[in-house]
């Protein structure tokens, strides 16, 4: 038998001849010195190779859901989604026979009340961080003590209040209503018990102080937007457009804001990208922080990661009380608002 | 089938997002991949599911990254607020460092290469690797070798020249 080739020493080693090839090498090797030191040096390259290989490993995370848990996208959207209209419409009736009920004056201390009862409004709670939308009283409501103090967060937002009160009954029952397929919204607020789930409430709590701060900003119309940009402002098509909002630090970003669902805003904060792409490449994660440090101030509206991406001349980050994975999603379909 | 699904989810979820990761290096997006690719078998109900699978989560990965290139689009993740409390412990970043400088070697595989390397790896059989990639089962032992012999390579090369760099970024 002549030398035997790089493969078959693999196959050899990786247990893949079969028994006869496996016989024919084993004779081979046992009177061939030089093959029996290249198995050898195979040997060492395949170690080598898995132990390379056993550094590129994910982080351990979690244990998986059940399989049966587990959701195909599409048939839970089929499921989904008439659930979340009946449950809209039979909750506007109860609210309408609800507020029917009430004197004029009343009503808006009990909307208040029925906002703080809510449990599933708000995506985290616990302190004025949250959401402003889904927190903000009417304006004419009498206000308690905690009502003062998240309106002294600065969290309002003009016309926003008949919104949330359907958001907030529409949390109260419990019901999840998206309109895209294929999203999932952010679990509701774990219980922290872990320390990854007490950071991932960390990060929350900072990306809803980063949205209050963002709704502070001026609210402007499509024409100075399309200044800004100097191109249509974008959005996810089909979507309503809840505000146009300009950063007050006169940096040209400009925030749209999108309503989901009657529960759930994102924001699409963008500006040219011109200024930022000569500054610097693709900020990629894990990169260098004097790179970090150049980055676009957008960042620093949010303190948590965001999705971003370029569409046209605009650079384009995503927020929003969902999964990264689904922000990704609507990323994609961003187009240029009609 | 269920059950046999079950068994596969149980044995074969770990590899499978480990194969993603390694194609699409992000964990969560890795994780959410396998898990969709489950999902789609409990629909499917395939023969083979577990080869079905790999087939399955490599097209997904495919097709993002042929997605991405067409739109020619950059998708970045910004982390805010460097300073504060996201310093990583050294051996974290050294892992991270590692983790990148692999990355970088086996994006210098050809695409066959790799995607026998990381079947491989998975814990797939010559012969499931032969059918995942249309190559011929006698061709896997070479291919192999080839793999692992340039991603070695690669590596200590990276180490060795741009290391520095690496474990800096």
């Amino acid at each position: 038998m002549s030398h035997v080739d790089d493969g078959a020493l693999h196959a050899y080693l990786d247990g893949e001849l079969t028994p006869v090839e496996r016989a024919r090498l084993d004779a081979h090797l046992a009177e061939c010195d030089a093959c029996r030191a290249r198995l050898d040096e195979e040997r060492g390259l395949i170690e080598r190779a898995s132990q390379l290989l056993g550094l590129a490993q994910p982080p351990e995370r979690a244990a998986p859901p059940p399989l049966h848990q587990l959701r195909h996208p599409r048939l839970v959207w089929r499921l989904r989604m008439p659930l979340a209209w009946a449950a809209t419409v039979v909750l506007a009736l109860g609210l309408g026979y609800y507020a029917g009920g009430m004197s004029f004056r009343a009503m808006p201390a009990s909307r208040v009340g029925l906002a703080d009862s809510a449990p599933a409004v708000a995506m985290s709670d616990e302190n004025e961080a949250a959401p402003a939308h889904a927190r903000t009283p009417a304006p004419s409501a009498p206000r308690t003590p905690q009502r003062a103090a998240a309106t002294e967060a600065k969290a309002i937002i003009v016309g926003a209040v008949r919104q949330d009160t359907v958001a907030a009954a529409t949390g109260a029952a419990g019901a999840v209503s998206i309109r895209v397929p294929e999203l999932r919204p952010v679990p509701p607020a774990p219980a922290p018990s872990a320390d990854k789930v007490a950071v991932q409430r960390e990060t929350d709590v900072a990306a809803a102080r980063g949205r209050l701060v963002a709704t502070e900003w001026p609210v402007i119309r499509r024409a100075p937007a399309r200044q800004l940009l100097g191109t249509d402002p974008v959005g996810v098509p089909g979507l309503a457009v809840r505000e146009m909002r300009s950063s007050p630090a006169g940096d040209g970003v400009v925030l749209v804001e999108q309503q989901l669902d009657s529960a759930t805003v994102i924001q699409l904060f963008q500006r040219r990208a011109e200024q930022l792409e000569l500054a610097r490449g693709v900020v990629t994660r894990g990169e260098a922080p004097a790179a970090r440090a150049a980055a676009p101030q957008m960042q620093a509206y949010v303190g948590t990661e965001r999705l971003a991406r370029f569409i046209g001349p605009l650079r384009v980050e995503i927020a929003g009380p969902l999964t990264s994975d689904s922000l990704n999603k609507l990323l994609e379909l961003l187009k240029p608002l009609p | 089938m269920p059950e046999d699904l079950a068994d596969i989810y149980r044995s074969t979820y770990r590899a499978l997002v480990r194969f993603l990761y390694r194609k699409v290096w992000d964990a969560e997006r890795a994780e959410d991949l396998a898990q969709e690719a489950f999902a789609r078998a409990l629909v499917h109900k395939p023969e083979n599911a577990r080869g079905w699978l790999f087939v399955v989560a490599a097209n997904m990965a495919r097709d993002e990254a042929r997605r991405a290139a067409r739109e020619r689009r950059h998708l970045t993740l910004l982390k805010s607020e460097p300073a504060a409390d996201t310093r990583e412990p050294e051996a974290e970043m050294d892992a991270a460092a590692q983790r990148t400088m692999v990355r970088v070697a086996l994006d210098q595989l050809s695409p066959r290469d790799r995607e026998a390397l990381l079947l491989w790896d998975a814990g797939m059989s010559y012969d499931e690797i032969a059918s995942q990639t249309g190559l011929a089962r006698g061709a896997i032992g070479t291919t192999l070798a080839r793999a692992r012999r340039r991603l070695v390579e690669a590596y200590e090369a990276g180490r060795e020249g741009g290391g520095e760099h690496v474990a800096r970024g």
